[in-house]
């Protein structure tokens, strides 16, 4: 493997001109086995990632039939269709969410994580542990646990109330802002822990020295800490936003179907509608526009170990 | 040593497989395919106990489901589908369904005919239906301050957002096509635009949209007034008595759940005994009061417990006039479609 990887990365040197054909060949039995044990792998990706990516993109370009499935006439009506401001204006209402969700959650996480960095390994562990009993539950019932406290004269109007600081029900649920409440609960813990895991490998003693040099503590951190744990922000917001473009069940369920984001549409066209290319091709452009926001953080941030992420 | 323990834990193996296969083998199975809780467990119960058939009961969630699953099967794996009228025309239409051997269905007799010779089988040759929805309006009047008589009461400006609706958006459509006393399945595109337009006022008296559980925020005091399912009013209806049910005086549209035996389907006989036994007076009057759905046998008409009575069974004077959503042209079903997400929209901003 090693000379290989050399081989591959390192410029050829004047004094090895032949190493890139040396190293294919002195280990062949040894990469014979290596593509056995891999080749699971690549057969499984092909069959479940790469299969249903060309199957989708060949759908988008198909016209719907009549009554059931799709006719083999090839179209572009579907990405045409895209254009018409109702759908356009969905594209539109999942990026402002989520851009929304995005920077709230940065706000809540960012600073927990960070601090969480910072407590001894005992509470570390307490702490981490509060984090992942929620994930005990399927993400579902936890939703159905907010419709309980937003609910008309639910836990919250209750509290509200005995509390004197309103005098009527507050009809919290079905509105916009359950729909952030909800997004911003559901995905918050990967911010955490994105930022946990590289506020944890920060050395502290970094910041004593900038401290020790006479920075204040905004500047020792804003300048040391901060950018020494830009990859676990960046890579926060990465797990944050992409999800958040596709989650489609919060805004269902604690939105009572008034938002209307991509993917509501795709499921509603799937399921309900009947018109598989449109679906499709929605959902490559869904796809195309993740993956041009993922290059865009790349390339803003310059990181390109977005914590073994991408 | 490790060697004979594998042996012997795969030949274990082997033979608990073959006794799995020996015991299929002798009892004859029911491959029964539709939404989860069509019966009561009695009823399935019983019905093993009399025929020594056993039911396997799997379900799905949509009619676009069942319809794929069935295609992809060629009609096999299936002894007996309930789903949804417009679906079955397309089952039938695609050859997916057998005629019914109505010689081995000695309670045929007892369907209600107002169910029977609809759209998706006009001969009533492939199907049995099995309880009926109507889309009705329910709701508080304490807290409604007008006398809600049909679909336009509900764009009354009184009602702002306060109002629950199913997320059908053929039903939703149609409520405002038939309020411009249009027909349900008009194929003309500017008269399904111009109920587009009509929805919109309706959008600020829309505080939810869903299909699941609208009941309980009717209950709940979510919403006052609610346009649902006959399960769901059933169900609200059981809670709280008080409530009003409204039958749309712009027509109400039934949908019909029905039966059907699947082409290839591997026990078509076990699949005659089970609609047989389920329209057997008695078993039907004990399915429908616990399904919830408008009750599709006539002889169980009069078994239907008082409680459930006035919503279970039509009023005597039912005529049977009434407009059934059926499907439309792909044209005219992407405008359907374009309306009703610029309607969802448009409820969530205001």
């Amino acid at each position: 493997m090693k000379p290989e990887a050399l081989a591959k990365t390192g410029e050829p040197r004047p004094g090895e001109p032949t190493s890139r054909e040396e190293g294919a060949r002195k280990p062949t039995k040894r990469r014979d086995a290596m593509v056995l044990s891999v080749l699971p792998l690549y057969v499984f990706t092909f069959l479940f990632v790469i299969g249903p990516l060309v199957y989708m993109l060949v759908l988008s370009f198909l016209r719907r039939a009549e009554v059931w499935g799709v006719t083999l006439e090839f179209t572009f009506e579907n990405y045409a269709n895209i254009l018409k401001p109702v759908y356009l204006k969905t594209f539109l209402e999942s990026l402002k969410l989520a851009c929304l969700t995005t920077l709230l959650v940065a706000l809540f996480g960012y600073p927990f994580g960070y601090f969480m960095a910072r407590q001894n390994a005992a509470w570390k562990r307490r702490i981490m542990v509060l984090l992942m009993i929620p994930f005990w539950t399927s993400s579902l019932v936890r939703l159905y646990g907010w419709i309980i406290i937003f609910r008309a004269n639910g836990v919250l109007d209750g509290l509200l109330m005995a509390l004197n600081i309103t005098n009527a029900p507050l009809k919290v649920l079905y509105t916009y802002a359950a729909v952030v409440v909800g997004m911003v609960y559901a995905l918050v813990p990967f911010m955490i822990f994105a930022v946990y895991s590289s506020a944890e490998k920060l050395d502290w003693q970094l910041v004593e020295a900038a401290r020790d040099l006479g920075a204040t503590p905004f500047q020792a951190f804003w300048t040391v800490s901060f950018k020494l744990t830009l990859p676990g922000l960046l890579s926060g917001i990465v797990l944050t936003f992409i999800p958040s473009m596709g989650l489609f069940f919060i805004a269902d369920i604690l939105g009572g179907n008034k938002v209307v984001l991509v993917g509501n549409l795709i499921q509603e066209q799937l399921m309900k509608a009947r018109n598989w290319p449109f679906a499709a091709a929605l959902s490559v452009v869904l796809l195309t526009l993740t993956s041009i926001m993922i290059a865009l953080y790349r390339k803003i941030s310059g990181v390109k170990d977005l914590e073994g992420l991408v | 040593m490790k060697k004979t323990a594998i042996a012997v834990l795969v030949l274990f193996l082997f033979a608990s497989l073959l006794a799995g296969c020996a015991k299929k083998e002798a009892q004859p199975q029911l491959n029964l395919f539709t939404w989860e809780g069509m019966f009561p467990q009695e009823v399935l119960e019983a019905f093993t106990k009399e025929t020594g058939i056993v039911i396997n009961y799997s379900n799905f969630d949509f009619n676009e489901t069942m319809l794929a699953k069935l295609e992809a099967a060629k009609g096999r794996d299936y002894d007996l589908v309930i789903a949804d009228d417009y679906i079955i025309e397309t089952v039938i239409s695609r050859g997916l369904a057998q005629k019914l051997d109505k010689s081995k269905i000695s309670n045929f007799g007892n369907i209600n005919p107002i169910y029977q010779g609809q759209f998706y089988d006009p001969k009533d040759e492939y199907t049995v239906p099995y309880g009926a929805g109507v889309q009705t309006i329910v709701y508080n009047d304490d807290a409604v301050d007008i006398d809600i008589k049909g679909y336009a009461d509900l764009w009354d400006p009184s009602l702002a957002d306060t109002l629950g609706i199913i997320a059908n958006h053929r039903v939703i459509n149609g409520m405002a096509l038939k309020v411009l006393g249009e027909s349900y399945n008009t194929e003309d595109l500017d008269t399904i635009r111009r109920a587009g337009q009509k929805l919109l006022e309706l959008a600020p008296n829309i505080r939810i949209i869903k299909d699941d559980n609208l009941q309980d925020d009717l209950l709940s005091g979510e919403i006052d007034v609610a346009v649902m399912y006959t399960s769901q009013v059933t169900m609200a209806k059981l809670a709280n008595p008080d409530l009003r049910v409204v039958f749309p005086t712009e027509g109400i549209g039934f949908g019909i759940m029905a039966n059907f035996i699947p082409s290839n389907a591997p026990n078509p006989d076990a699949a005659h005994k089970f609609i047989d036994f389920i329209l057997r007076p008695e078993i039907s009057a004990q399915c429908f009061e616990w399904l919830g759905y408008y009750c599709t046998n006539k002889a169980a008409d009069d078994l239907i417990a008082d409680e459930y009575k006035d919503f279970l069974t039509l009023p005597e004077d039912f005529t049977g006039d009434m407009e059934m959503i059926r499907s439309v042209s792909a044209d005219a079903e992407e405008v359907h479609t374009e309306v009703w997400t610029e309607f969802k929209a448009a409820c969530g901003q205001s």
